[in-house]
């Protein structure tokens, strides 16, 4: 063998030995060569499930979790961010692992799940003596209220709307809508909205994930229908078919929508408006912030749902909660920071800082929310506002992602009829009533 | 390859030039092409992020993103840097000494129950790692691993481990039998033999077998999320998606993440794949 | 080396030399047979025994032993049938288009041109980004409304209308795939560029001699001698993406009506929003019975298990 092949082998064997050794005498040490000495206080800890990490929600709740622990001794909270798309699969596998967290932040349509599970603390008699009981909105006690028994705070609520584009109206000379604007006039602004040829759409219909089949029912109550009647799913319901095949053909005969609709989620329809690609959409009051950013603060506005044919609307209201766990180790901590995070100072920072709306009433009725144009829709909403009928049985949740949505997007592709789509929807809706 | 004998045919020659170069014009492109946009991405501000219609280059190149994602205390990807640096590592190293082991074994020894041994390693691959996200959380909760860099190793072997002891077979299989029996018959033993005469001559395997466990293990997220609680033990793949909020991507800091990211498995493969050369195993054959 | 051309003398050991090689082989063995016991069998077992259960987490009263039941199901479910037709076109299209591309890569790569080592690390790029961000990174840039693909492809005049590739029934599990074939090249290109270099180079010249053509070189003799390689890659990462979910997790979500459902997606869509995990287990089951038979069938054809000597 020459040198060259010798020398080589040497230096690998080396290497390989090398790191072989480093690897053996690390195995103490793997848990943690980086970790500096775990902090020494007294205080309890509370382990606290985030379930959207962003750069602002990382920053807002950093500074609100540190306020919190140097506000009192006996607790620390120890805050977790997960990815939101992982979130519910961590929480899931953490219940099912017998060791969920303290306390997450999750929305009111999967406590259901977790409740049915038999995870979730039961807190009414914790939420009955608090101080701000009466302040919050009775419609958010009922979105975190199962078989009588709460079970979660409502840190924030939302509500659907449509946001629009002032300066398109102005721009092409139309005539500002009204909060109690009708479909008719809905579709006449869509379609004036919308210039295919410059990309420009007037709905941003969404096609991806649960919202998909929301909308359109908020569309169907408008009608005069309804989800579930007298303990029957109605929704194949005659009014229900009309509206949603009125909505589809937004998409299929008005084509008022962009082509993507099928597949667009949240992330989507916010971007293209934010784009100036739609010119409306409907969403909760989520994204005003980030149209404020993109679009320009004057440049848009918010409205209620447009009134349907039977003279009605509907918009469903969801919570973002505080959801106290039973296998929590430290409840009275967990529990001291729910409230906390429901106090005067961190609810208007929390439902400011990221466009929301907050679930008690003496905040809501601060200007910052009452009076800014970006909100103004959903505030008008919550006279309209219903708890989502979706949340009735744990099972529907699921079954809305796994069957409902593929049902909704064939039908927004037009290979199945508004009423096929619901008649099987519905089918898929009865078997789950348990 | 330079090949001295025999003037060249046509076709060949067609092959070494225009084809080569075409060829490597194409995958380049192709491979960096979406590179290209996250990097000008990561240049540019909310503003011109924005901008319809599509604004290509940036016209106020900054590096704010970088600097952001690198420095802030909100997704500190530098930490999330040194993590994944020392999961990686630790992984590739030991899936490389493990593979080596298994593989020489497997391709050398006869023994009952062999190839029975190799469709349970493959069969491993079958099964959804979602699925065995719950009892692996379970019994690393047990062991007390949980938020630890064991935990993420002792999980990256199930999804390396398993591919690289099949390679390492097949390099072994192509590497002639009767260089290492002369070893023995020279007094060697039998891990004698395999330090000394099989790893040189497989060191482009061993080299695409650590390259191949260190990136899978760079780019793995479903265990890096649940098997960590605190951001301090996050890996850079879980930061990446701090940059995807509930409702709008960060497309600039998460371009700039993405990119910081690939630097030091680029650099690592700079290294790695001088041994990815022909000239080892000829040599060592003629020897 | 230093040759000891004299053996020495041999008393015959305690234990016989075949019994002692087969405790030795069998001991390389341990480590990596532990690793695979803790992080994978044990898990499967376990899964095993839940798909033979009415096991819906929101349900816990209902939780019971029913043995073939959540199979019975899976027999009657079209969505099924549909998933699994879907994932094969989707491991097929994919690792087909992966191996044939990473195959000519890896030849490339191979040849000496200055710079090989810059184009080698740049074609490895698309390897190192975790799926997910892959998924929504390709997302962003089919957007019909403001992806560049698009954008692109109408400033240069190769299209006139823009197109919504991952909305459309017709295109999306083409351009899912085509996500994936750009995320596996480097994976075949790596495994094969090591394959290659244990080629001997006076196999070439030998056949070379003898007036083999290039075609004819890399026929007899390139292919056969990275067979093994060949087959192991391929055979794994036809496994891995069968259970690849990640990628149409996020882009598609399986849409837009199922298009691009396949059975692993559908297996997480039952696990995590369903919460049905017996079900799940079930499906899991029945892929990884499936990928079995596959891989078996697959292996005696090719004779992936057998030795090249």
């Amino acid at each position: 063998m020459d040198e060259r092949t010798s020398l080589s082998r040497r230096k690998l064997l080396h290497t390989l030995a090398g790191a072989g050794v480093i690897a053996a005498a690390d195995l103490a040490w793997w848990d943690a060569p980086f970790i500096a000495p775990r902090r020494a206080w007294g205080a309890e800890p509370v382990r606290f499930q985030w379930s959207v990490p962003e750069p602002t929600r990382i920053a807002l709740m950093n500074s609100l979790v540190e306020r919190f622990n140097q506000s009192q001794k006996d607790f620390a909270v120890q805050i977790e961010y997960v990815p939101q798309a992982q979130a519910r699969q961590k929480l899931i596998s953490a219940i099912t692992g017998g060791s969920p967290p303290d306390l997450c932040q999750v929305w009111d349509n999967w406590v259901g799940q977790f409740n049915g599970m038999g995870a979730v603390e039961d807190i009414t008699a914790r939420a009955k003596t608090w101080k701000h009981y009466a302040d919050v909105v009775p419609t958010a006690w009922q979105t975190v209220t199962i078989n009588s028994k709460i079970i979660s705070l409502p840190l924030a609520v939302t509500l659907d709307g449509i946001y629009y584009r002032t300066d398109r109206l102005k721009e092409l000379g139309l005539k500002e809508p009204t909060p109690d604007w009708t479909w008719d006039e809905f579709l006449a602004l869509s379609k004036a909205f919308t210039k295919a040829d410059k990309n420009q759409y007037g709905y941003g219909m969404r096609g991806s994930g649960t919202w998909a089949l929301l909308y359109p029912t908020e569309f169907a109550y408008a009608n005069g229908a309804e989800v579930l009647k007298d303990g029957k799913v109605v929704i194949n319901s005659k009014e229900a078919v009309d509206a949603v095949a009125w909505y589809l053909d937004l998409a299929l005969k008005h084509k008022v929508t962009p082509p993507s609709a099928a597949t667009d989620g949240f992330v989507e329809i916010v971007e293209t408006f934010g784009r100036g690609v739609t010119s409306m959409y409907q969403h909760n009051s989520g994204s005003s912030g980030q149209q404020k950013k993109n679009v320009g603060v004057d440049k848009f506005a918010t409205l209620p749902l447009p009134i349907g044919p039977a003279k009605k609307r509907a918009s469903f209201w969801f919570s973002e909660t505080l959801t106290m766990f039973k296998g929590a180790k430290n409840k009275e901590g967990a529990w001291q920071f729910m409230s906390f995070m429901l106090d005067d100072e961190p609810s208007l920072k929390y439902n400011t800082t990221l466009g929301l709306l907050p679930a008690r009433k003496s905040i809501l009725d601060r200007p910052v929310f009452s009076k800014d144009p970006a909100l103004a829709g959903f505030v008008q909403s919550f006279p309209i506002g219903i708890v989502s009928p979706y949340l009735a049985y744990p099972g529907w949740g699921g079954k809305i992602d796994s069957d409902g949505v593929p049902l909704i997007q064939q039908a927004m592709l037009g290979k199945v009829s508004a009423k096929e789509c619901l008649d099987r929807f519905a089918e898929i809706l009865k078997k789950e009533m348990t | 390859m330079t090949r001295r004998a025999a003037p060249k045919d046509l076709a060949e020659r067609v092959l070494a030039g225009p084809v080569i170069w075409i060829g490597l014009v194409l995958l380049t492109a192709f491979a960096l092409g979406p590179f290209v946009w996250m990097f000008l991405t990561s240049l540019k501000d909310r503003q011109e992020l924005y901008a319809t219609p599509l604004q290509y280059l940036p016209v106020h190149p900054t590096f704010e993103n970088y600097v952001d994602a690198w420095t802030s205390p909100v997704t500190p990807f530098s930490r999330f840097f040194l993590n994944s640096l020392w999961v990686c590592s630790v992984t590739m190293v030991a899936t490389t000494v493990v593979s080596v082991l298994a593989g020489y074994a497997i391709a050398r020894f006869r023994f009952a129950g062999r190839d029975a041994l190799l469709l349970i390693f493959l069969a491993t691959q079958m099964f959804p790692s979602v699925l065995l996200i719950a009892p692996l959380l379970t019994q690393w909760r047990t062991l007390g691993l949980i938020d630890t860099y064991q935990a993420l190793i002792y999980s990256n072997f199930s999804f390396t481990v398993p591919f690289t002891v099949w390679m390492m077979v097949g390099y072994f299989s192509s590497i002639p039998r009767d260089l290492e029996e002369s070893a023995m018959i020279d007094g060697c033993n039998h891990f004698g033999a395999l330090c000394r005469i099989v790893l040189p001559l497989a060191a482009p395997g061993i080299a695409a077998t650590a390259i191949f466990a260190f990136v899978v293990s760079w780019s793995e997220l479903l265990f890096a999320i649940s098997f960590t609680t605190e951001t301090s033990m996050r890996t850079l793949s879980a930061g990446l998606l701090y940059m995807v909020g509930q409702y709008e991507v960060q497309w600039g800091q998460l371009s700039a993440g993405v990119i910081l990211s690939t630097v030091p498995v680029a650099v690592l493969f700079s290294f790695l794949q001088r041994h990815l050369t022909h000239g080892l195993t000829a040599g060592a054959v003629k020897g | 080396m230093t040759t000891l051309t004299v053996a020495k003398p041999r008393t015959r050991p305690l234990i016989s030399w075949r019994v002692r090689k087969l405790l030795i082989g069998y001991s390389y063995l341990v480590p990596a047979a532990l690793c695979m016991l803790a992080t994978v069998v044990v898990p499967i077992l376990l899964a095993i025994k839940m798909s033979l259960y009415a096991d819906i987490l929101y349900k816990p009263q209902d939780y019971r032993f029913i043995g073939l039941g959540n199979y019975l199901r899976l027999v009657e479910d079209p969505v099924f049938w549909l998933t699994l037709r879907n994932s094969v076109v989707w491991v097929f299209g994919s690792v087909l288009l992966q191996f044939l591309l990473g195959f000519a890569a890896a030849l490339l790569l191979q040849q000496a041109f200055t710079g090989r080592a810059l184009v080698r690390t740049l074609t490895l790029l698309p390897w190192i980004i975790p799926g997910v961000v892959v998924g929504l990174i390709w997302e962003w840039l089919y957007q019909p409304n403001y992806g560049v693909i698009n954008d692109l492809l109408i400033r240069v005049g190769l299209m006139q209308e823009r197109v919504a590739w991952l909305s459309s029934p017709d295109l999306a599990m083409a351009a899912v795939v085509f996500t994936n074939v750009w995320r596996g090249i480097p994976f075949f290109a790596i495994m094969l560029l090591a394959g290659l270099q244990a080629v001997p180079d006076e196999l070439y010249e030998a056949a070379h001699v003898d007036g083999a053509g290039v075609f004819a070189r890399f026929w007899h003799i390139t292919l056969p001698l990275l067979r093994p390689i060949i087959v192991v890659a391929t055979a794994t990462r036809i496994i891995w993406t069968f259970n690849y979910a990640d990628l149409i997790f996020v882009m598609t979500g399986g849409g837009p009506a199922n298009a691009t459902q396949i059975t692993s997606t559908y297996t997480l869509l039952q696990a995590y929003s369903s919460l049905d995990f017996g079900y799940a287990g079930a499906l899991s089951v029945v892929l990884l019975l499936v990928m079995l038979a596959f891989t078996w069938l697959y292996l005696r054809t090719t004779k992936g298990l057998e030795d090249t000597e």
